[in-house]
């Protein structure tokens, strides 16, 4: 837990040194680099799994058995 | 919006945070089937089909005004086939064929040979190999339905949802807040989730293998509970999941994106898969010592912990390639619960774009866990699973059948105060259950607890259309082996398996297509209403002009019978259904409700204006209620009967059709259509199997499709004056041959008319007359059924029927929508003249929703 705070302070302390400007985030504005690029695919593999292994997701909305 | 203004909101998104930009308006429509390949059953080959699942999912995510955004989505599941109930020693035969025609049955008792180190043995010889035992499940349905409703402010946003999932057996309701916080001029985004699930459990223990599970000694807090008389038992349980998420996402360079998430879920109460086993071999002690000892091999109902805290995190790191205009995700996450479970994932993800609206994105994912504390394949216990009770002298107790006990000694039986006695004839042993305190507080062999990897790989293939259409089509094969776990120490070989999932997406952006459509619909809207406004029931109605070459649309019908069972129009009573409805023998059950949902995907493209030409796939989701009849004949207890609520579902026929335009003059249209339904949908639907015997064919009604190619023609006319607008359809369904399970639904003709009123230019109110006759169904179910009832004869079907509809149409005329075109039927039965014994018809509402482009 000690290493993990000190991993987020370095993270948002390093965070303070980025600099990309507003106009040249067009790049990181594309469809394909959003962090869920496609929430269609993503919803049925996150069934899929929940139903055939105990790891979980992090979000752990919904309901249901699964119990196949 | 002009095209400045399109610019000028791409710009602003592109200036956004990605994956969190504000998107357009969108609606999909997405199917998905899980394929499971057959498990190794080693010397038993598995009649049972594989388990598949089969998933549609619509959801609709909207731009209100402003600031709000609303997403709504509903998935529904149907499920059947085969699933491990339990694990066994090989050397046991667990999946002894019954014979040739019922398919393996889960034998969940039974006596094992073991070594003198309790190895099983198999013919005398050790065989330490592990199976697992199969039940099977006939289709059970799943609906889930989601919201969210958001507000967003310049850096954050806040959204409130909910929803609810519900089966027969297990229904969820969640709610739930989650959110973001943008800072450091947008290049830090901080999100976060709060969620609460209630679950309430009320399972009906698998028919076939319960009255082998040993439930007596189920731990406290679980109601175990005898329903209806049926002779069915429930298990009926709570449970409650807490989740907590937080969530950190950074831009590290122009190319290079970064997020870590962490998770909490705290779940209580029920926890156990209701359906899961657990195999114990009872070993009576007194046997040790000797070279071959015998276990009595029982199952009992997995027993979890009441409580369980998992902690994740997850880090995902996403880079842009700008020489190939890819973008790569890498993503990691651990997984820790205090069940003794860790699990690591590790994913990649290559998105490439290739031009002409075509992306490729193939994918592979690792996955691996270790096993619960309290995971098992399966127990041995050194204890007799029953014994002859003694007191404590050593004596034997009896007991008599009014529950008077006696002590045994030298075969010699003495009351409680010590006097002899000679007992009653229906004195027996006092026998006594395992001791449940000398087994494991906690115990599960279900595979999703054990220690195993997972490697799967797939691709998804999308194109975007012009117009705002995208097309998505994903695959995914994924293997699970004992031996891919990270580390090794992986469960055995006998629990691999693998399954395949293959998905089909439609995905219309509602704001792209309106800047496409704008010019079309500023001059197609004005003066074709009647086109519009139609009857919601009412199919191949209505032609497109060649300028909004395509529509995609959506089409729900809900129907029900209720009530009385009906003998051409008259109500008929229990015992006249009992002596007449099942004709040559007698009815035992009778249906009482009866409801089915159809979706229809419904898509169509005019080539031309005098040609339209339309696919339709349908999903249905049916159940049925039947019910003992008064005055049935006694029951044969030989034969296992049983009422109850029936439910089936799954991918039914296609429609495929040609509009031809024989007439267009102002003011009125008349087109020709000829229709073909091919057989996709399952007409060899079985019920599950109960108490270790064939249940046989579902009814008719709960079958898919009709099992036959059939001819649809149709003639439509339509015309319209003023605010007013009107039309007829005479339709028919021609069944062209028999189906392969035997039997042909009856030939149908139907005949339309309505009438309609413009109540303003963009709401439309109609009321319609609809004739329907149809034939008399041919030939009966070629193989077994149990024939329980009037739904289960072929003479019970078709008839004579009159409906009024009452029905709505709206179009939406200006605004992110236009061009969104609903409408609502709601058909109410004025005449019913059945043949044979049916159910009296409640009514049929529709709902469509499509948009032309």
């Amino acid at each position: 837990m000690q290493r993990f705070a000190v991993g987020i302070t370095a993270l948002l302390f390093l965070a303070g040194c980025v600099q990309v400007a507003p106009w040249e985030r067009g790049r990181l504005a594309k469809p394909h680099m959003a962090l869920d690029p496609n929430p269609n695919q993503s919803a049925i593999q996150e069934h899929v799994y929940s139903s055939r292994e105990a790891g979980g997701g992090i979000k752990g909305a919904g309901g249901g058995c699964g119990c196949y | 919006m002009n095209k400045s203004q399109a610019l000028t909101a791409l710009t602003s998104a592109a200036l956004l945070l990605p994956g969190l930009a504000a998107e357009n308006s969108q609606v999909s429509l997405q199917y998905s089937r899980y394929q499971e390949g057959k498990r190794n059953l080693f010397d038993v080959k598995s009649q049972f089909d594989p388990l598949q699942v089969d998933t549609t999912r619509f959801s609709l995510d909207l731009g209100l005004y402003d600031r709000w955004r609303l997403g709504l989505t509903y998935t529904e599941d149907v499920w059947s086939g085969a699933t491990p109930i339990a694990t066994a020693p090989l050397a046991a035969q667990p999946n002894r064929p019954l014979d040739v025609t019922s398919g393996a049955s889960p034998l969940l008792t039974g006596q094992v040979e073991l070594d003198a180190d309790l190895n099983p043995l198999r013919g005398g010889i050790k065989d330490s190999r592990l199976v697992h035992v199969l039940a099977t499940a006939s289709p059970e349905v799943r609906r889930a339905g989601d919201f969210r409703l958001g507000y967003e402010w310049n850096e954050a946003e806040l959204s409130l949802l909910g929803g609810f999932s519900l089966e027969n057996d297990y229904k969820s309701a969640y709610g739930g807040v989650s959110g973001r916080l943008d800072f450091n001029r947008k290049l830090t985004t901080l999100s976060y989730g709060f969620n609460y699930t209630h679950s309430d459990i009320q399972a009906i223990l698998d028919h076939d293998s319960s009255p082998y599970i040993v439930k007596d000694s189920y731990r406290t807090g679980i109601n175990l509970r005898q329903k209806g008389g049926l002779g069915l038992e429930q298990l009926v349980g709570k449970r409650q999941d807490f989740a907590l998420n937080l969530g950190l996402s950074q831009i590290l360079t122009r190319d290079d994106l970064l997020s870590l998430n962490l998770g909490y879920t705290r779940s209580a109460g029920f926890l156990e898969n209701p359906y899961k086993a657990v195999t114990v071999l009872f070993i009576d002690p007194a046997q040790l010592g000797q070279l071959v000892l015998i276990g009595n091999r029982r199952a009992l109902l997995e027993e979890r912990p009441a409580l369980r805290n998992q902690g994740v995190v997850g880090l995902k790191w996403v880079h842009y390639l700008a020489s190939l205009d890819a973008a790569l995700h890498l993503g990691y996450q651990f997984a820790r619960d205090d069940w003794g479970i860790a699990a690591h994932t590790f994913e990649a993800q290559w998105i490439q774009p290739l031009g002409g609206g075509w992306t490729i994105a193939p994918r592979i994912r690792y996955y691996s866990q270790d096993q619960a504390s309290f995971y098992q394949p399966y127990l041995l216990s050194l204890q007799p699973f029953e014994a002859i009770a003694k007191d404590s002298r050593g004596r034997e107790i009896w007991v008599d059948g009014q529950g008077r006990e006696y002590f045994v000694d030298s075969g010699d039986f003495f009351d409680a105060s010590g006097n002899p006695v000679t007992p009653p004839d229906d004195v027996a042993p006092k026998r006594i259950r395992f001791n449940r305190q000398a087994l494991p507080k906690h115990f599960s062999s279900d595979h999703r607890l054990s220690g195993f990897g997972a490697l799967s790989g797939g691709i998804t293939i999308s194109k975007v259309f012009a117009k705002g259409v995208t097309l998505e089509a994903g695959f995914e094969y994924y293997a699970h082996a004992g031996s891919l776990k990270l580390s090794g120490g992986g469960e055995d070989a006998y629990s691999d398996f693998d399954f395949l999932v293959a998905n089909a997406a439609l995905k219309m952006d509602l704001e792209a297509l309106q800047l496409s459509g704008l010019e079309h619909h500023a001059h197609h809207h004005h003066g074709t209403h009647g086109h519009h406004f139609l009857p919601a029931g009412l199919m191949y109605a209505h032609m497109m002009p060649a300028a909004t070459p395509f529509m995609v649309g959506y089409r729900l019908m809900h129907q029900s019978q209720n009530g009385n069972l009906l003998h051409g129009s008259r109500r008929a009573r229990d015992q006249l259904v009992v002596a007449k409805g099942c004709s040559p023998i007698a009815c035992r059950y009778v249906p009482k409700k009866m409801e089915m949902a159809m979706h229809m995907l419904e898509l169509m493209y005019a080539p031309s204006d005098w040609l339209n030409l339309m696919i339709m796939p349908q999903f249905m989701a049916m159940e049925m209620d039947i019910d003992e009849l008064s005055g049935r004949p006694p029951r044969d207890p030989a034969v296992f009967e049983h009422g109850g609520k029936h439910t089936t579902g799954g991918v039914s026929d296609t429609l495929l059709a040609t509009l031809i335009r024989l007439w267009h003059t102002p003011g009125h249209h008349l087109h020709l259509g000829l229709g073909l339904s091919a057989p996709t949908g399952d007409v060899h639907l079985k019920m599950r199997r109960m108490h270790q015997q064939e249940m046989g064919f579902h009814h008719f009604d709960m079958q898919l499709g009709s099992g036959s190619f059939d001819f649809i023609p149709s003639l439509t006319y339509t015309g319209e004056q003023g605010q007013w607008w009107w039309g007829g359809q005479l339709l028919g369904t021609v069944r062209l041959e028999e189906n392969d399970a035997g039997w042909r639904r009856g030939h149908l003709a139907q005949a339309s008319a309505w009438g309609g009123y413009s109540l303003t230019d963009w709401l439309g109110a109609s009321v319609r007359g609809v004739y329907t006759f149809q034939g008399k169904m041919a030939g009966d179910v070629d193989g077994f059924s149990l024939r329980l009832g009037p739904m289960d004869f072929p003479q019970n079907a078709g008839g004579k029927f009159f409906d009024l509809g009452f029905g709505l149409s709206a179009i939406v005329p200006s605004g992110p929508f236009a061009g969104n075109t609903l409408r609502f039927e709601w058909l109410q039965p004025v005449m019913d003249d059945f043949y044979g014994y049916q159910l009296k018809r409640e009514g049929a509402l529709t709902f469509t929703w499509s948009y032309t482009f």
